[in-house]
């Protein structure tokens, strides 16, 4: 007999009352949160690959709720890197390091931490209301979105670059088109023909995005520490404020989380987005839209912090709505996520929701309870991890580099990964240095590969008839439009720059970003 | 006492210390060489996946089966469809019985097609076995589309058939497919991950797909619902029947010649390989029988076929190491149809049969 969604959402939390559930939950969340504040690459998916065949020999709540509470909190916690060490977080975080890192070294470290476990914690629990509400009707939605829109989709993506160039446009432009090209190496899906590989096994399936995002940002930090010996020795971070100015600029800003958990809710239900966009998308929202953002955004803007930290979090609860009521993985650990729902015997997709819809309520409290005890979690200890910010560079920078380089070596377990993260560093470094704004080239690293695709498939499937599709013209006015005025703030700002006589005031956000140093 | 007394006692101590030292070296040679070591897992994919459940279900049976129960560790080294792990199992890893490698099916076919990046030699790299190797593949439209029966399937012209990638099994056997009952002037529209072409597929971007029998895990009411049609089957091993589809026509019923039998037949022998267990060349003899044998017994544990179904969600095919050798051995090399098979695995159009 079918149960009303009232009466599942009852039982689903009433499944969760028992000791061994609740001790599995926050075996989770811990597991996530070492995950998280670890070095990059020791991820998610290596987690659920281990956790796996010890889980699903388990009651399949109880295993549930470890895989939840590890997955949900890791994103929350995921802000430690970036805004301590100027380090992207994991994939999703990688916007954070933008205005987070600035914030740290202004000494408003714990603002910025406990800004973004607020956003991140708010950005949760809507993504998890998200898949709450879209248990009845999320189907229709993903079957609007086809090639061509996402097509469109990225488009309007890669017109951030006018933002994140700033005031050098060309050097945005160069820096987005070599990423474009590096997007390039490896095998073409469409043609099956080898770009820029050489022969070279390790250039197959082009370069690791993780790896370049990591070197390009982590490596230019270590060395400027080291060389200059400028950042966190010279200006010990003064930790002034606390982390509750932070909370309350995340609850001041509530409706640019409720935005960027919206922009992250859509990029985790869309296929084929993933997380390496949604900080992204959300940060180019944010710096378009929030008043004096083109002029604060990159010099440790907190809602710098904000935009991509609620977005990431908002994220999970998107991808679990494809995962659970559809019944595809968005990524290697939703994907290992079904595999264990497999294993217990429930058959995620419609067939789940009719079925088993007290089960992903419990998945939805599970989602939203580990959302809280994550952001509670990181506001416990980031007080203690934020005094790694006052410890000597000497010090640091080692631990910098070994942070970097097994992040680079846990990815793959590639030897290789160690020439290419210290050859990125080094264009990293030489980028900053001579202004050239890397996040172009990694949006356009990013971009280039899902553009190239869907552009593919469209002209594939429909050939040029694909333009005069609906959502396509829709998304193709809006688009422009945001283009359009994105540009003209951008010489309003230019004229009032000069009218002023002043140093253009008007940069972008990596254009700041890049100053700083 | 003289010494000649003591002579017999002297005598009989000799005696039993010689009996000792003699007996007693062989009892320590008995001591199993994997015990207190630990055997490396090379994946060529990246952790997650069902090929890395796959291995991960075997791994405790196989630590059993082998005398000393070793410990494994696993390693994961992704890139060019398993032919980076290949490769460095091949000519990198140390051949001491304690890297074994796992990889993807593909590694035999880029060899046999001379793909770039391969670095190994199929003949010299020992192939010791597969947990699963049988599977059929069906070719899948669109109810929508209105191809309810082959002759309707091959009068429609322009039909667009979905798959990952170029180079792709499900995009090359489309294409065979399609050639075997000899389609008009059908697209492929690659760049697809699997679920987003399954949606794809709904959504009337493409018109069909080849699949193999695990779709039917993952869309159950595409069957239920009758949301699309099944037109032909390829069964690997040849003549394993699956009960859903038995009705269905075997693709080798409309082969024609002798060449396109031996296409599909390089077909079969490429996917039959699974995900198969390898060894460095070099490795000692002895050592690599011990883990044939770990692998032999695992596979015919009742408790694995239980576990493997618990963790992976399919019953486990396994193709034993003398199996894989010989599947491997017996590959149809002859450069006729490689030439034939490189085609309907390229982007060109689409050869005749």
């Amino acid at each position: 007999m079918e149960i009303s969604l009232f009466s599942a959402a009852a039982q689903g939390f009433l499944n969760l009352l028992e000791f061994q559930i609740l001790l599995a939950m926050l075996l989770g969340v811990s597991i996530g949160t070492f995950t998280a504040v670890a070095p990059q690459g020791l991820g998610m998916p290596l987690v659920y690959a281990i956790a796996l065949p010890i889980v699903i020999k388990w009651k399949p709540i109880t295993g549930i709720a470890l895989l939840i509470g590890a997955s949900s909190v890791s994103a929350i916690c995921a802000a430690y890197l970036p805004i301590l060490f100027g380090i992207p977080g994991g994939s999703g975080s990688q916007a954070t390091v933008l205005d987070g890192y600035p914030m740290g070294k202004k000494g408003e470290g714990r603002r910025a931490l406990g800004a973004s476990f607020m956003a991140g914690g708010m950005g949760c629990l809507i993504g998890t209301f998200t898949l709450a509400a879209a248990i009845p009707a999320a189907r229709p939605l993903i079957y609007l979105m086809g090639s061509p829109e996402l097509f469109v989709v990225m488009l309007w993506g890669l017109s951030m670059v006018a933002v994140l160039a700033g005031r050098r446009p060309v050097k945005g432009l160069i820096a987005a088109a070599f990423g474009l090209l590096l997007a390039t190496v490896g095998q073409q899906a469409q043609s099956g023909v080898m770009r820029f590989v050489f022969d070279i096994p390790y250039l197959l399936d082009g370069i690791s995005i993780s790896i370049i995002a990591l070197a390009m940002f982590g490596i230019p930090s270590a060395l400027d520490l080291a060389l200059t010996k400028l950042g966190v020795e010279q200006q010990p971070v003064p930790l002034k404020g606390s982390l509750f100015d932070g909370a309350k600029d995340a609850l001041r800003e509530w409706w640019l989380v409720v935005r960027c958990s919206f922009v992250g809710v859509w990029v985790g239900i869309v296929p084929g987005l993933g997380s390496q966009v949604v900080d992204w998308l959300a940060y180019g929202h944010a710096a378009q839209t929030c008043k004096g953002g083109r002029q604060t955004f990159g010099q440790g803007d907190v809602r710098g912090v904000i935009a991509p930290e609620s977005a990431n979090d908002a994220k999970d609860g998107g991808d679990l709505v494809t995962t659970l009521l559809l019944g595809f993985p968005q990524g290697v650990v939703t994907a290992l996520f079904i595999v264990a729902l497999l294993a217990w015997g429930y058959l995620p997709g419609p067939e789940m929701v009719k079925k088993n819809p007290e089960i992903i309520y419990s998945i939805v409290w599970l989602q939203g309870i580990s959302g809280i005890i994550g952001t509670l979690i990181g506001f416990g200890l980031a007080a203690q991890l934020a005094k790694l910010a006052e410890v000597r560079y000497s010090f640091m920078v080692p631990i910098m580099f070994i942070f970097i380089l097994m992040g680079a070596f846990s990815v793959n377990r590639d030897p290789a990964d160690l020439i290419v993260v210290v050859a990125f560093g080094l264009l990293g470094y030489f980028m900053r240095r001579y202004g050239y704004p890397r996040p172009a080239m990694i949006l356009g690293l990013v971009l280039g590969d899902l553009m190239e695709k869907y552009l593919y498939r469209s002209v594939a499937s429909y050939g040029f008839t694909w333009l005069s599709r609906p959502a396509v013209i829709g998304l193709l006015i809006i688009s422009t439009a945001s283009f359009l005025l994105t540009l003209r703030g951008r010489m309003k700002a230019n004229a009032r720059a000069k009218a002023e006589a002043a140093p253009a005031s008007f940069t972008g956000a990596m254009a700041r970003s890049e100053d700083e140093s | 006492m003289k010494i000649d007394e003591l002579r017999p006692w002297l005598t009989v101590s000799a005696s039993l210390y010689t009996l000792i030292v003699i007996f007693a070296t062989p009892v320590y040679s008995q001591t199993p060489f994997y015990q207190g070591k630990t055997i490396t897992i090379i994946h060529g994919r990246a952790p997650g996946g069902s090929g890395d459940l796959r291995v991960r279900a075997v791994i405790p049976f196989l630590q059993k089966y082998i005398p000393g129960n070793p410990s494994f560790v696993h390693e994961y080294m992704d890139g060019g469809g398993g032919r980076k792990a290949a490769n460095f199992v091949f000519s990198q890893a140390r051949a001491d019985g304690l890297n074994v490698g796992n990889v993807g099916g593909g590694v035999v076919a880029n060899a046999i097609l001379g793909e770039q990046g391969v670095q190994y030699d199929l003949d010299k790299m020992p192939f010791i076995g597969s947990p699963y190797s049988a599977t059929h593949y069906m070719f899948v439209t669109r109810r929508d589309v209105g191809l309810r029966n082959l002759e309707k399937l091959r009068g429609y012209s322009g039909l667009r058939i979905g798959a990952q990638s170029v180079g792709h099994t499900n995009y090359t056997l489309g294409r065979i497919f399609a050639a075997v009952l000899g389609l008009k002037d059908t697209k492929y529209v690659t760049g697809y991950s699997i679920p987003e072409r399954d949606v794809a597929l709904m959504r009337g971007e493409i018109d069909a797909i080849t699949n193999s029998d695990d779709f039917y895990a993952r869309n159950p009411e595409w069957v239920q619902k009758e949301l699309v049609d099944f037109h032909i089957v390829m069964e690997i091993p040849k003549g394993e029947k699956h009960p859903l589809f038995s009705k269905l026509p075997e693709v080798d019923t409309f082969a024609k010649n002798e060449r396109t039998r031996k296409l599909l037949s390089m077909f079969r022998l490429f996917r039959l390989s699974g995900s198969p267990f390898i060894l460095p060349p070099a490795t000692p003899k002895d050592r690599a029988e011990i883990i044939k044998e770990g692998l032999r017994k695992a596979f015919k544990d009742p408790d694995f076929v239980k576990e493997y179904k618990k963790v992976v969600g399919e019953d486990p095919t396994p193709l034993l190491p003398d199996e894989n050798e010989r599947a491997i051995r017996d590959l149809p090399r002859d450069p006729e149809t490689v030439e034939l098979f490189k085609k309907f695995a390229g982007a060109g159009p689409l050869p005749t049969l």
